[in-house]
């Protein structure tokens, strides 16, 4: 059964704007700076996404900022209204990704969008796009940075969504950071570059929402099937001009190419996920154009990465820990939830879980520093069942008392890590070598009942009848709320 | 008065690049005559100087993460180099 959702771009847009989380800019913006000011302080301050009406030299062109920066754009996304709480959310997005795959169905071209105009050869020029300068210091245009890229394994078939961000070099070039460890790496460094074959690709921009969030999760399931699970039904799909790729027939802008192999080209720097530019410019993943297509005036998403919070870091946030704990619960753990902090730019999740035996802590660790999942983030916290893992309050309260300095923290050396670790080494970022460290918040097994702390809280410390009375009788003592 | 405006970015030191003498570097053309092309890189055989007044064309230089440095430096670009050999149109 199909959920409600927005099917492309411009209904999500017509939803925002019905939930009041939109603010339609009819003033001029500049792409060179101006655009991405805007949508950075927008996410500073988690201001209703910007619609931007007019691009200055691209007359025509449409843009839309911030557009997944926060759970409550998230929970319109997934067509749960505008005041789910993010355990809600992310019950429902369990819930569905815990079915059945649902394969992508292909349409004909006359019915996608995304092929209203056709650029071929010398016509696919992508400064005929309005990347925006989104950084002032960035290495280049950034045409992608809400996007996803679409690739193919040559051997089992398998489909990979990706995003994974794209510097424009010039008219036809685009340039990378592929990690080795990423889907698309093992892919293509796997398998395209010891033949010294080119890898086809597809760049889609502005696609629905939740194509999105199918892109940016760390699902094993292939995405195009992870995004008709979200949606509840088959996202139709459409066969690329130049490639034997398809891309969601919806989406405002494709750019098709291939990736060139053992040929590298400088890029960066970016302001990136962490908040920092962290990873200097050098040597990456070269990218050529073959082809681009879009809708009629196409409507260009713009993310802006920096200090928390975007749609990179609170998707990604999202997805990361609700894998983990799917992969908790899978093995029997008894946890009560995993949550990953937007705020840590996912590198920071929190687990709750039930201490039924000792070591329980170093167990979960364990796990999840062992899965693919790990090289994003390096810190885990768990706490007990009786605090909120979503309270940063709670969180950092049993953080602070229950952790102990020494035999509380448990630290892995020689871990897989990313270039963009702020706080590793020149050498560890060359080699994407990282560390992780475990927070143990629970109490051990092995002490005294008579010793165990009291947590002393108005829902802890007084009888039940004392708790309903108070609250019963809270606005006759004067109080709101 | 420079003719044109171009930035690149220095890995190195910038006191170790060399001057006055042809290098192959990249180039980004802050001042193209069709504006929706600022920014577009290419590859180029050039000299550089950090005296501002040396070639025609000034040269704002930035560092590996983007700093800027305050003194521009100035350029003669000789040539542009293709590096790509699947034409398509590319002019890179």
């Amino acid at each position: 059964m199909a959920y409600t959702y927005p099917k492309d771009n411009r209904e999500f847009i017509n939803l925002l704007k019905k939930y009041g989380d939109l603010v339609t800019v009819e003033q001029e913006v500049d792409w060179d700076l101006e655009m991405g000011a805007i949508v950075r302080r927008v996410c500073e301050k988690k201001l209703p996404s910007p619609y931007f009406k007019k691009i200055k030299d691209y007359p025509g062109f449409e843009a839309l900022g911030a557009p997944l920066a926060t759970y409550r754009r998230l929970a319109i996304a997934m067509g749960l209204g505008s005041d789910a709480s993010i355990p809600e959310i992310a019950e429902e997005y369990v819930r569905r990704t815990t079915a059945e795959p649902i394969p992508p169905v292909l349409i004909d071209r006359k019915d996608a969008p995304c092929k209203d105009n056709i650029l071929m050869g010398e016509e696919a020029d992508l400064f005929k796009l309005p990347a925006p300068m989104v950084h002032d210091g960035d290495g280049g245009r950034y045409l992608a940075t809400w996007h996803f890229v679409v690739s193919k394994d040559p051997e089992t078939k398998d489909i990979n969504w990706g995003m994974y961000r794209q510097m424009v070099f010039d008219e036809k070039t685009m340039v990378g950071p592929v990690l080795p460890f990423s889907d698309m790496g093992k892919m293509f460094y796997g398998k395209f570059v010891p033949k010294n074959e080119p890898m086809p690709f597809a760049t889609v921009i502005a696609c629905d929402p939740l194509s999105g969030v199918a892109a940016s999760a760390p699902s094993p399931i292939p995405e195009d099937q992870f995004a008709g699970m979200l949606m509840g039904e088959p996202v139709e799909l459409v066969k690329c001009e130049t490639c034997d790729l398809e891309v969601p027939a919806h989406a405002e802008i494709i750019i098709e190419g291939e990736v060139i192999p053992n040929m590298m080209i400088e890029e960066a720097p970016f302001g990136e996920y962490t908040g920092y530019r962290t990873s200097p410019r050098e040597p990456r993943t070269v990218y050529r154009v073959k082809a681009i297509t879009y809708r009629n005036n196409p409507i260009l998403t713009v993310s802006n990465m920096g200090v928390p919070t975007d749609e990179g870091q609170l998707l990604r946030s999202f997805s990361l820990g609700l894998e983990m704990r799917k992969l908790l619960e899978s093995q029997g753990i008894p946890i009560t939830g995993v949550y990953m902090l937007p705020e840590s730019t996912h590198h920071l999740v929190v687990v709750g879980v039930k201490p039924a035996y000792s070591g329980i802590a170093s167990q979960i660790a364990g796990l999840i520093f062992g899965s693919k999942l790990s090289p994003w983030f390096h810190m885990v916290i768990v706490v007990d069942h009786e605090t909120d893992i979503y309270s940063k309050d709670e969180v950092i309260h049993a953080l602070s008392t229950k952790c102990h300095p020494i035999r509380g923290i448990h630290k892995y050396d020689q871990a897989p890590g990313t270039p963009l670790n702020p706080y590793a080494s020149p050498e560890e970022r060359k080699w994407s070598r990282g560390a992780k460290v475990l927070f143990d918040c629970t109490f051990p097994l092995d002490w005294p009942k008579s010793d165990l702390p009291i947590k002393v809280a108005f829902n802890t410390v007084y009888p039940r009848e004392i708790q309903e009375r108070v609250l019963s009788n809270w606005k006759n003592y004067g109080f709101q709320d | 008065m420079a003719g044109k405006e171009f930035d690149t970015f220095f890995l190195t030191d910038p006191e170790k690049i060399p001057q006055e003498q042809e290098i192959e570097m990249i180039l980004r053309d802050l001042s193209p005559g069709d504006r929706r092309y600022k920014y577009r890189s290419f590859f180029a055989k050039a000299m550089v100087s950090d005296l501002e007044s040396k070639y025609p064309d000034r040269l704002w230089v930035r560092l590996g993460r983007g700093q800027l440095l305050e003194k521009p430096w100035s350029v003669k670009v000789l040539e542009e180099l293709k590096k790509f050999s699947d034409v398509e149109g590319g002019t890179s």
